[in-house]
């Protein structure tokens, strides 16, 4: 039988943001209610506010952002990407693995020289 | 009787001994991910990553920046996850 093995997760999401805050609200308890009951645990949520898309995504110009670091068996995410895709509200998703929760989303640019 | 002819090589001058007074010379590009020793290049650091990418939104070559070949990899990685994600554009309008 094969380990039940779990990872830590990085997602992006973009949500309309044409919707209300109200339903919007409900689209992103939709998300992370999906990563619950699959047996995952939300570390971190990361509101990003609405921003400029810098091209159309079904005809919205506008976005909101979401980050989410979460565990989650690895078996799970297949199922949660299926969920995205037929979630109407979200724009687009991104998950992949990583090594540790960025607390803060501040980064150091980095210079090119001349 | 024959004289010994030897051969000598070219002076090995390097480029930047000599290249100083050339308008020629090619300054000595250095990559600035070596520079500042990072582990990883965030897609979500749009800001590092605006400096790679022309006006038009293409990925520059790094003869130009002078990324190494090591960064220029996680750095291409990093550019088209942010495109993917609306952060950065595939193609910028005029």
């Amino acid at each position: 039988m094969k380990k039940n093995r779990s990872g830590l997760y990085e997602g992006m999401y973009i949500l309309s943001a044409t919707l209300s805050n109200e339903s919007r609200k409900k689209a992103f308890d939709k998300i992370t209610d999906g990563i619950t009951e699959k047996g995952g645990e939300i570390k971190k949520i990361h509101d990003q506010g609405r921003r400029k898309l810098c091209y159309e995504i079904k005809g919205k110009k506008e976005g909101h952002y979401y980050l989410l670091y979460f565990t989650a068996p690895t078996q799970a995410i297949i199922d949660l990407w299926k969920d995205y895709h037929l979630h109407e509200d979200l724009l687009r998703f991104m998950t992949m693995r990583v090594e540790e929760v960025q607390e803060t989303l501040e980064f150091k640019p980095i210079r090119v020289q001349g | 009787m024959q004289q010994e002819r030897r051969y000598s090589p070219p002076s090995t001058q390097t480029s930047s001994s000599c290249g100083d007074s050339s308008p020629f010379a090619k300054k000595k590009k250095s990559c600035p991910f070596t520079a500042a020793k990072v582990k990883v290049i965030d897609y979500k650091d749009t800001e590092t990553l605006r400096q790679f990418i022309t006006e038009r939104g293409k990925i520059m070559p790094r003869r130009i920046t002078g990324v190494s070949h090591f960064y220029q990899k996680i750095l291409r990685k990093a550019i088209k996850q942010a495109r993917y994600m609306a952060l950065l554009p595939f193609v910028a309008e005029e």
